[in-house]
């Protein structure tokens, strides 16, 4: 798989005080999706402004589509949807895409051909001649995914592209992703909308305090996280807990004393049963049993409350520009 | 790809004019000016107001061509007052929003995000600010044009050179709110400092003409007061003659003391001599002080753009200097008389005569050189701040 986006080291510190990003690698490959997680202030938008040459890097080694970052060139063949965009209201939609299909170096006859195409997968066709300011939140949405497909890019680049949208409007636009993912294209994802990563997305990365905490598939990333989960109506005790540890000698065992519930990292439902009976023999009431495979938020809450080293929470709190 | 993403700009910055209404708004401003310009007129008897006559003695065709009058109304009125005044704050309440416009959280994203280099989009953006006064400016010099050659005649191309020379005087003026917009992204910010800016150029150029005046008028009344020591030194030289040839004692001369209050045998024989000489000697002083204020305020407008100059060029080249001096002299005819005596010294006709010899020496490429110095270093300032702000 080649790399469309390959970054190494990326930094960047606001006024010598704040420090956004602390040497972020990144590696998206062509044709994927791929979904960028974190929670607010982690530095996601100022990596994607960094990416979009909208903001410069304190430090950066790397390419996109094969060129440096910062090369205005690799633009030509990206589409980008910004956070809280705003976009002209005195234009109709027609109007906008025409207009940043310019701006992006598209000739006239393609772009008008381009823009009624985009109008209709977007479902948009309908209010095509009216004006910005009149539309929804999820109708400017619409507007600026369909914005950023019109340079019929290689990669497309997406902050919060759910952003106030509703459900339908969000259904829709997952079948745009898998569409344009259908067409080759590479999308890559910046939202904290886990769900809707989980659905669509390839591969993930989960990025807290301007670091990058986890990158690869969600397999990738559960593996060993997932296994057989006992849930008993009571707190399990220590001892319980030791003998049904015992009891499967050299299976890995999350759950703490107090706990009501016991996670064995095995795929294998035979491998557990000693466990079973051993709790049972301490008298532990069996509430539930499966096989459980941890979800993106699972791992997503797990990072964020790993405090990283030298990070400081809350360092970019109130920074215009560090926004995630 | 240049031309594609150009056009673009300005299609959007026309229709953003457009939105807010201004675009045509000035423009049917403009188209009224015109029609103002065309109801005025001359004849034998004064001026004229549609089919109104004002008797003028100075303003009517027996001394002045229809040609001449609507040549000076146009730079006078039409240029100085309407397109250097009305028309530019217009176009600068229209215009001031765009750069700031540009720059504002969720805008600036998706236009850096396309292949164009930070440089040519500021310029670009810039440029249509200005391209929307040329557009004002290009309709009234174009009204004007038809309404001189239908009422006068008088075909004149030249008329057209005020669309570069009031589109450099607005860019003087726009550079700088361009560059108010751009570091506090904020039109009503951008547009009262601007109104400062501009005032305070008023100020340095009224400044510097009272300095100048003050100045041509002390050195005028210097001259006059060396010319009167000069007289009273031939008389009273003439006066130790005749004592001489009198056989009369010369007070100075061969051991004869002197008065108390002269300091040579002249002043002990004319008296007059030693007041003209203390009046000189104060008019010199007075000189050397209004040099130095002259000086001053002079090299700080010499860095400043010069926005009356540069109007005034349009002047120069529209109507001659024959028929300005003409019509000046005729202005002076009909200025209040003095005695010689009790005459100010600024109302000295020299004073004007010496004033205008001074405009006359700032060249063109002068006054247009260290004007789009001063422009090109605020918008030096404005790209720097723009190819390295963090969006």
């Amino acid at each position: 798989m080649s790399a469309v986006i390959d970054v190494q080291g990326v930094e960047k510190m606001y006024r010598r005080k704040v420090h956004a990003l602390r040497g972020v690698d990144l590696q998206v490959g062509a044709g994927e999706i791929f979904g960028l997680l974190g929670p607010n202030g982690a530095g996601k938008s100022t990596l994607v402004k960094v990416l979009m040459t909208v903001i410069s890097a304190t430090k950066c080694k790397g390419t996109m589509l094969g060129k440096k970052i910062g090369d205005k060139s690799a633009l030509t063949q990206v589409g980008y949807l910004p956070e809280h965009h705003n976009f002209p209201k005195y234009l109709t939609s027609q109007q906008v895409l025409r207009h940043f299909g310019a701006m992006a170096g598209v000739d006239r006859k393609t772009r008008n051909k381009r823009a009624d195409e985009l109008l209709e997968i977007v479902n948009m066709t309908n209010s095509a001649t009216d004006k910005l300011g009149t539309y929804s939140k999820g109708m400017r949405q619409r507007i600026g995914i369909a914005q950023a497909l019109m340079n019929d890019p290689k990669l497309v680049v997406l902050d919060e592209p759910t952003d106030g949208v509703d459900p339908i409007g969000r259904r829709d636009i997952r079948e745009i992703l898998l569409r344009l993912k259908g067409e080759g294209r590479t999308v890559f994802l910046n939202s904290h909308l886990l769900s809707e990563l989980e659905m669509v997305c390839d591969r993930v990365a989960i990025m807290v305090h301007g670091q990058m905490r986890q990158q690869g598939t969600i397999d990738e990333l559960t593996e060993g996280r997932s296994g057989f989960r006992i849930r008993s109506a009571a707190a399990i005790d220590g001892l319980a807990i030791d003998a049904s540890k015992a009891a499967v000698h050299g299976i890995e065992c999350a759950g703490e004393p107090g706990e009501h519930e016991l996670v064995f990292q095995t795929s294998n439902a035979q491998t557990v049963q000693p466990a079973i009976d051993s709790l049972r023999k301490h008298g532990v009431v069996i509430e539930s049993l499966g096989f459980h495979r941890p979800s993106l938020e699972d791992l997503f809450i797990q990072a964020v409350s790993e405090e990283p080293d030298g990070a400081r929470p809350g360092a970019q709190q109130g920074k215009k520009g560090a926004r995630s | 790809m240049i031309l594609r993403q150009t056009k673009a700009m300005l299609i959007d910055a026309y229709r953003e004019l457009n939105a807010k209404k201004l675009f045509w708004l000035t423009m049917g401003l403009n188209v009224f000016a015109v029609l103002i310009f065309a109801s005025l007129g001359i004849n034998d008897r004064g001026t004229t107001l549609l089919h109104w006559t004002f008797d003028n003695s100075i303003l009517n065709t027996k001394i002045f061509s229809e040609e001449f009058y609507y040549k000076t109304k146009f730079t006078g009125l039409g240029v100085r007052f309407w397109l250097s005044w009305v028309s530019a704050i217009l176009a600068l309440v229209s215009t001031a929003g765009i750069i700031p416009d540009m720059v504002s959280s969720g805008t600036i994203e998706p236009i850096l995000s396309k292949p164009l280099g930070r440089t040519r989009l500021f310029l670009t953006k810039y440029a249509t600010g200005l391209l929307f006064v040329g557009l004002q400016v290009l309709v009234f010099t174009a009204g004007c044009f038809l309404v001189i050659g239908i009422r006068a005649g008088s075909w004149e191309f030249g008329m057209f050179l005020a669309i570069p020379i009031v589109l450099a005087f607005f860019s003087y003026i726009y550079s700088f709110c361009a560059l108010v917009g751009l570091v506090t992204r904020s039109t009503i910010t951008a547009l009262l400092l601007t109104c400062l800016f501009w005032s305070m150029l008023f100020v340095v150029h009224y400044g510097d003409e009272t300095m100048t005046m003050f100045r041509v008028s002390a050195e005028i009344k210097m001259e006059d007061r060396a010319a009167a020591v000069e007289r009273q030194e031939d008389k009273a030289q003439a006066k130790i003659e005749v004592m001489r040839e009198e056989g009369e004692p010369v007070p100075g001369e061969n051991g004869e003391p002197l008065p108390e209050n002269a300091k040579d045998s002249l002043e002990a024989v004319n008296s007059r001599l030693t007041n003209a000489r203390s009046n000189l000697s104060d008019s010199q002083n007075g000189v050397a002080s209004w040099k130095a204020w002259n000086a001053r305020v002079g090299m700080l407008k010499s860095i400043l753009p010069k926005t009356s100059e540069t109007l005034s060029l349009l002047k120069k080249n529209l109507v001659s200097e024959d028929a300005m001096t003409k019509l000046l002299n005729a202005q002076m005819e009909n200025q209040p008389k003095y005695n010689e005596n009790e005459m100010p010294a600024i109302a000295d006709p020299r004073v004007g005569t010496r004033m205008q010899d001074a405009q006359l020496q700032k060249s063109a490429a002068w006054i247009l050189s260290t004007s789009f110095a001063f422009e090109a270093f605020l918008l030096g300032l404005c790209i720097i701040i723009f190819t390295r702000r963090d969006f």
